[in-house]
């Protein structure tokens, strides 16, 4: 997946070529993936193929007008959310009122001013950030953003399931933050919640785009590699530990903080491996982590390293 | 609904882009002031056939459109066009189609005067 398929999509439906020229140069800069089409009812199936974040729709259109849109997006529980800035040259408050009525949420008369629109543009990609964290609310830590224990649960049961049934490679790591204790005790819990975000951001970044980071509780976080066998994970994760020993923190730049990982994967199918007995083997090996001495990833082999698999 | 094609002189020298010199907009003004023949031809056509009902649609798209390239001034007549057709409907009588003849005029002038270099003195 390119980088550009990260941005968030804007899907613009207009029927004039020259917004799209103009658009595409003044979002240019802009963090966006941008889609133009020139027909409602393209515009319609692109949206049923991939969910945009913001939908730019021109209002007069040949054929199937953007009034036709917009109450066809409204009406469609799949697209109801999806942000829709209307972008018309028609001036009349009854076209505003119709349009908002619909469910539009904004409304932008042209020729518009492309600054105030980008802002615009910006402003929808909030709400379409909080819409969905809204929706993903009871699975997100509020600390860091990432998945929270409910949100592991699920998504583990999930590709332990694939892993059985398809042979799927699959590994997970449980990563600690070596000595947190001492980073909250010396500096405040202000800087240990900034450590805490600085790994889930670290996580973040590092991860590739099927990882799935959580934060399991306190200081603790879990990846979830699907698709990556032990070997291919340990080098996700020893990047990650990396990483985090060079990161200079704003709030005690002369200590350094490190992680810890236990880490356990399969190549293929994990068998009758249970999702607790996962993670029960990948806490031994943060736990041999600890002990060897911190700041090191403790990897093995499900297949190998649970004996309970032989025995099922 | 004949006109001329050649209208004569209007007013103003080269109307040059707002965005003259911005390095984002150069390549699409430069597209812009490029494709302004095609545009005002198709303009004039649709006159000349009395298809009103595409002339307003291309009134209203370069409307929308000139104050993006930075040409507001092309946008204002060209709104004014697409409302004067807008209050015509399809059957003028023939003074509307004068007061018309004249905006479509004007609106061709005002296209033929734009140019992708920046303004003289600038």
């Amino acid at each position: 997946m390119s980088n550009n398929e990260n941005k968030p999509l804007v899907l613009l439906i207009d029927d004039s070529i020259d917004v799209h020229r103009l658009l595409s140069a003044r979002l240019r800069h802009e963090p966006v993936r941008l889609v133009s089409l020139t027909r409602g009812v393209d515009g319609l199936e692109h949206v049923r193929r991939e969910t945009p974040s913001v939908i730019l729709l021109d209002l007069d259109m040949p054929d199937m007008d953007g009034f036709e849109v917009l109450r066809a997006l409204k009406d469609d529980q799949a697209t109801n959310n999806i942000p829709v800035i209307v972008l018309s040259g028609l001036h009349g408050s009854e076209d505003k009122v119709t349009a908002f009525d619909l469910g539009a949420t904004d409304y932008v008369t042209k020729p518009f001013d492309l600054a105030e629109l980008r802002a615009r543009l910006r402003a929808a990609l909030r709400l379409d950030r909080l819409l969905k964290l809204l929706a993903e609310r009871a699975d997100v830590d509020g600390l860091t953003g990432l998945g929270n224990r409910a949100h592991f649960n699920k998504r583990w049961a999930e590709k332990v399931a694939e892993c059985r049934r398809y042979g799927h490679a699959l590994s997970l790591a449980m990563i600690d933050i070596d000595l947190f204790k001492k980073v909250n005790d010396t500096f405040g819990h202000p800087a240990g919640d900034e450590v805490i975000q600085g790994v889930a951001r670290l996580l973040q970044t590092t991860c590739r785009s099927p990882d799935v980071p959580c934060r399991f509780g306190g200081e603790e976080f879990a990846l979830i590699m699907p698709n990556t066998g032990p070997r291919d994970a340990e080098m996700v994760v020893e990047r990650l530990r990396e990483a985090m020993e060079q990161i200079e923190w704003p709030r005690h730049p002369d200590h350094r903080v490190t992680l810890s990982a236990g880490l356990v994967g399969s190549d293929s199918s994990c068998g009758d491996v249970t999702c607790d007995q996962w993670l029960e083997r990948a806490d031994q090996n943060l736990y041999a982590a600890k002990h060897g001495g911190r700041n090191r990833v403790v990897a093995s082999d499900i297949q190998r390293a649970c004996p309970l698999t032989k025995a099922a | 609904m004949a006109t001329n094609r050649n209208p004569g002189p209007v007013g103003g020298g080269a109307l040059s882009s707002e965005f003259a010199g911005d390095p984002d907009m150069t390549e699409l003004v430069q597209m812009f002031v490029d494709e302004m023949p095609q545009r005002v031809d198709a303009m004039l056509d649709c006159w000349e056939k009395g298809n009103l009902g595409d002339l307003r649609r291309m009134a209203h798209q370069l409307k929308g459109a000139s104050g993006g390239y930075g040409f507001p001034t092309v946008g204002q007549m060209a709104a004014q066009l697409e409302a004067g057709l807008a209050a015509v409907g399809r059957t003028p009588d023939s003074e509307a189609l004068d007061h018309l003849r004249t905006q479509v005029v004007e609106l061709v002038g005002m296209c033929r005067r734009v140019t992708s270099e920046p303004p003289s003195g600038a």
